[in-house]
Parts: structure tokens; sequence; C-alpha cells
């Protein structure tokens, strides 16, 4: 319960930029705040999803207005165990740990894995060709550490007054967070 | 100097120290790794979602994964042969204490169930003999000549079978997290998982040596461990038996430290060990096999001697609401997964440690239905 309380706490707009740095989807959007501010000024309320909540259902992807959808995986790094074989990057019975094309799950491969030192690697998110299918998600949740989790990015969703994800999320994962605190992130830990 | 090291302005330590770089994390090489252990905390996840055949299990909402175009498939893994089972299931009760952890099997044949902020000694039938209850919680025990050692995080207490406490070791140093002890003749072994590292105890609380430690100038990785699930078993043989879940192997050590031998592979597949990092348990039989568990597809398993697949104690179908916590749904890595322990007839005691069930496991060939 308390984890739960502790990821559905909205972020502020400045806590987010600053876990930016956790929050490897975040990179290459230098222009968000901007575009945030701009378009949602008037609005008190926008979308978000609560990853306490996800399901992992493929909804994300296949119900946004917009094509690819609003939805993006984000990977919270402070989580991560750099694994060698990370579930959410290869499927589950991979050929070899390479970056074969067969071997990744990510259906548009957007995944990146960069050779940090052995046995570890680093996993970020390519936030222009993810979907927001949440096949990784699963694959990390399941196996994994659950670093990686879904969130609605303010930049792209057109705050839609009846999100149509919403509607049809089987988890009621998503709900509406103040527009200066547009995020539910994955951040906190209590080993110990 | 590590390349990780070189990278700490591109990231941030998982532990929560100050913001580094440009919308990246990590790490120094220690706090990182060290971070692997505090992690799996992955704060949150209430709701769990798997297909397959525990969509089926019932609690909570779930997705109809035969809609799901990008479904997540393991289904074909979550299914055991009938044909490699070779355990029944003799009984099964339920832990007396919340959030058990680790278990250990007496020379009296009962069991020492480290959970909460006890040690509850349960009786082979389920039955309650004694509890002792402790300041924090423990993380894992071992027993021999009724004494009683109990790993808390950072430290061992040794108690009398009555309860009374006999010593409390000093608290190791850097990040420990101990969670797994092994005892034989003069000589305690406690996995530390904060650390990476098994630590070689005198009986008087003494360290004696460290086994298994990262050693970067020889080439040596060390255990890798992206949840802190280090455990270590030994047949008081003057050998270690340790998994090494990053590198879905167990290795085998002589207590002065050598590597002698290690075996397993990753493989989703019943002879692999599956997932990101497994084994997390490790029980010995009397006879040299070995028991391994896992987490993810949640199943027990024994391998001979040479490290070859022998057969199935339960698998995944046994274990399904394990089976649907998965890794990232609890802030608490000690409460997923399943652990073992082994009574001097060679029955497997498997306790889930999602529903905090205990599942006494018998031998098919001493039940009747042989293979
Ligand atoms: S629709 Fe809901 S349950 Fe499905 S992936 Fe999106 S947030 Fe998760
Ligand atoms: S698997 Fe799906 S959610 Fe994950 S990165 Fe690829 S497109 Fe995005
Ligand atoms: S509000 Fe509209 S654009 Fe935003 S995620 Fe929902 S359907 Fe997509």
């Amino acid at each position: 319960m308390a984890d739960q309380e502790k990821t559905s706490a909205p972020v502020t707009r400045r806590d987010f930029l600053r876990q930016g740095s956790r929050v490897a989807a975040l990179t290459g959007l230098g222009g968000f705040a901007g575009l945030l501010v701009s378009k949602l000024k008037s609005e008190t309320l926008v979308w978000q999803i609560d990853p306490a909540k996800c399901l992992r259902c493929g909804r994300c992807a296949t119900e946004c207005v917009l094509k690819p959808s609003a939805v993006k995986c984000v990977h919270a790094f402070a989580l991560c165990g750099y694994c060698e074989l990370c579930t959410g990057y290869f499927v589950p019975e991979p050929n070899e740990l390479n970056t074969a094309a067969e071997n990744q799950l990510c259906p548009v491969s957007a995944i990146k894995r960069r050779w940090i030192e052995d046995p570890y690697y680093e996993y970020t998110i390519d936030e222009t060709l993810c979907i927001g299918c949440g096949k990784c998600v699963e694959g990390c949740h399941r196996f994994g550490n659950g670093s990686l989790f879904l969130q609605v990015r303010h930049n792209l969703c057109l705050n839609c007054n009846e999100c149509s994800i919403a509607r049809a999320c089987p988890g009621d994962a998503f709900r509406r967070v103040p527009v200066s605190q547009p995020y539910l992130l994955k951040t906190s830990y209590s080993h110990g | 100097m590590s390349a990780l090291q070189k990278n700490t302005d591109r990231f941030q330590s998982p532990c929560g120290s100050k913001a580094i770089g440009n919308g990246q994390t990590a790490v120094t090489r220690r706090r990182f790794i060290g971070g692997q252990c505090a992690i799996l905390g992955a704060a949150a996840l209430g709701n769990l979602a798997t297909g397959s055949i525990f969509a089926a299990a019932g609690r909570g909402q779930r997705a109809d994964n035969s809609e799901n175009p990008f479904a997540y498939r393991v289904d074909r893994f979550e299914q055991t042969n009938p044909k490699l089972i070779g355990y029944v299931e003799a009984r099964r009760f339920k832990s007396p204490c919340s959030e058990p952890r680790r278990m250990a099997i007496g020379g009296d044949q009962r069991i020492y169930l480290a959970g909460e902020k006890r040690i509850c000694v349960i009786r082979p039938d389920g039955s309650v003999a004694t509890e002792i209850g402790l300041t924090a919680p423990p993380q894992c025990v071992a027993v021999a000549n009724e004494v009683l050692y109990v790993g808390f995080k950072d430290h061992i207490e040794v108690y009398a079978a009555n309860g009374t406490r006999k010593a409390a070791w000093e608290a190791l140093e850097g990040d420990p997290y101990i969670t797994g002890l092994a005892v034989a003749g003069n000589e305690l072994f406690a996995a530390d998982s904060g650390n990476r590292v098994v630590i070689r105890y005198q009986l008087d609380g003494k360290i004696a040596g460290r086994i298994g430690a990262r050693d970067r100038e020889a080439g040596v990785i060390g255990f890798v461990l992206p949840s802190p699930n280090l455990d270590v078993e030994t047949r008081g043989d003057g050998v270690i038996h340790v998994n090494n879940p990053g590198r879905h192997r167990v290795e085998c050590y002589s207590v002065a430290g050598d590597l002698l031998k290690w075996w397993g592979k990753p493989s989703a597949g019943i002879e692999g060990f599956c997932g990101c990092c497994n084994p997390i348990g490790l029980a010995l039989l009397p006879d040299g096999r070995f028991v391994t568990c896992e987490k993810g597809l949640p199943r027990v398993k024994v391998y001979n001697a040479n490290g070859e697949f022998d057969c199935v104690v339960a698998g995944p179908e046994s274990f399904r609401e394990n089976a649907r916590a998965g890794a990232g749904s609890t802030s608490d890595p000690a409460r997923i997964g399943l652990d073992a322990a082994v009574d001097s007839k060679g029955n497997v005691y498997v306790l889930d440690r999602v529903t905090g069930n205990i599942h006494v496991m018998v031998p098919k060939t001493r039940s009747g239905t042989a293979r």
C-alpha cells in the first residue's frame, strides 16, 4: 500500500524535470516544458497513468486518438538491474544476447542497448519509435525489477476531454492529475 | 577506472545521491551495483498482468491477453511436462508468520522459518512448536546443534533453541544485505547480497575470509545480483555452493575462496534458469543433488551433482499467484519468489513467499507414484 501511495503521488513539473535524470525516456525532449506550459496553460488537469494500476494490456498502443500513441515507455534507471539478459529487451528465449532484430522483444526496436561494463548493460527508450504497447513493461515487471513503465507524454498528448484510452483501460489506471504535477513516476524503493 | 565510473557525469546513483548530468541516470560502480540490491523495490505495482494460465487464477483485475496483440507470451513455459515432475505434494500448510523470507530444516527435522520479526519453529506436520521474537525482520536462518543463526540485514545473531540470545555479531561494513546462511562444522557462511560476497565466519563471530568478491584486475566478475537473492549452502565438505543469479548459474567454491566449478545456463526452458536473474535459492539433497528455486516462472527443480537437469519438484502451475506477483510488484524483494529446504529423507519443503504456503514435496518414487 505504501508503495502504491509513493507511486501515485503526482510529480511536480520541477520534480519531473529534475527526475528526468532518472527517466531515460526524457532525453531529447528539451522543449517539453515550454510546450506543456503553452499548450496547457489554461487547463488544470491532464491525463496520466498510475503505474501501480497498469495491467500492460496493449490498449495504450491501440486506443489513443494519436498514431502512434501519446503513451510511451519510460525507464526508472534507479530501479534497473542493468541486466545482461534484460527481459524487457529480449524475447523470452533469445537465440543470442545481441541486438539482432529477432532477439528483440520490442515490435519497433525502440529500446537501445549499450554495454556499460561486463556484464552490465544500459537500456534507453527511443520515444520517437515507441508506440506504448507495454510489451517490454510486462517483461520487466514479470522477471526484472519493474523499472520500465508507461506514461502519457504531455509534449504529445492532446489532453482530450475524454481520453479514449482511459475509456478502454481495464486497470482503471488513467486519472486526472494537476498540470503542475503531470507525471506519476516510479522512483522510490524501500530496501532496508 | 571502470567504464561506469567514467560515466558518472551522465548518470545518477540509484541510491539517491545528487542528480548529475543531462537526463540519464547512473552510477558510480559501487553505488550502482550496490543499488541493484536496493532496488527491486520498484515502488508500486499492486496489480499484475500476465496472461495465459494465470488469467484464471482470479485475484484482482486483469487484462485478457488473448485480445492483446502485444502480449508478452511465456505460456509455453508455464505448464510443466508431467513426465519431468519427480515429486508429489504430500501436504501444504500456511506459514504462521507473515512476510516469510527463508527457511532451514534442523537436525530435529523441524522447520525454522524467518519472517516478520520472528523465527517460527514448525513441526513437520505444520503445527507450531515455538516462536522466537526478534527486534527486526530476519532475512534468513541456519541451524546446527540446536543453535540458531539468524541473518538480519547487516549482522548475524545467535540464539539457543529456547530463544535466548547468545550473541550479536558485529555489523558488516559497506552496503550489507544478508540473504542466505549456511552452517557446517565450526564455520558459518553468510551470503551478503549488498556487498556481493560470501562471508566466512568462525562460530565466535570472527570473519575468517571473503568468498566470490569481484576482482577487476583478475577479471573475476563476481556475483551479479540485479535483485538481492544471494544464497549459500554447504555439506560441510570444504565446498560451498552459491547461486550467481545474474549469470544464471551455481558456483562451487573452496572455503578458501577458489572457484572450483560452476554449472547452469540461462533459458526459459525447463533445463535452464529463466529471466534476468535466477536461481534465487538453493538447497542440497542428501544424495549430492541440488535443489534450485526460480522467480518469474516460479519453479523448483533438481540438478544432479554434475549440474545436469534431473527433474522438477514443482512447476509454475503450482505457484500461480506467485507467478502473477512478478518481480516488479513489491518494494520488498524478499517477498517474491520461492525458497526451499530439504529434510534428511530428501523431502523438499518449498516456501512460497507470496502466498505464505509451505509445500511439502515427496519424491514420487517413495510416494508410490513413480514417474
Ligand atoms: S490501457 Fe490501462 S492497463 Fe492497458 S496498458 Fe494502458 S494504462 Fe495499462
Ligand atoms: S516494447 Fe512497446 S512500450 Fe516498450 S519500448 Fe517498444 S514500443 Fe515502447
Ligand atoms: S488524452 Fe487523447 S491524445 Fe492523450 S493519451 Fe488520451 S486519447 Fe491519446
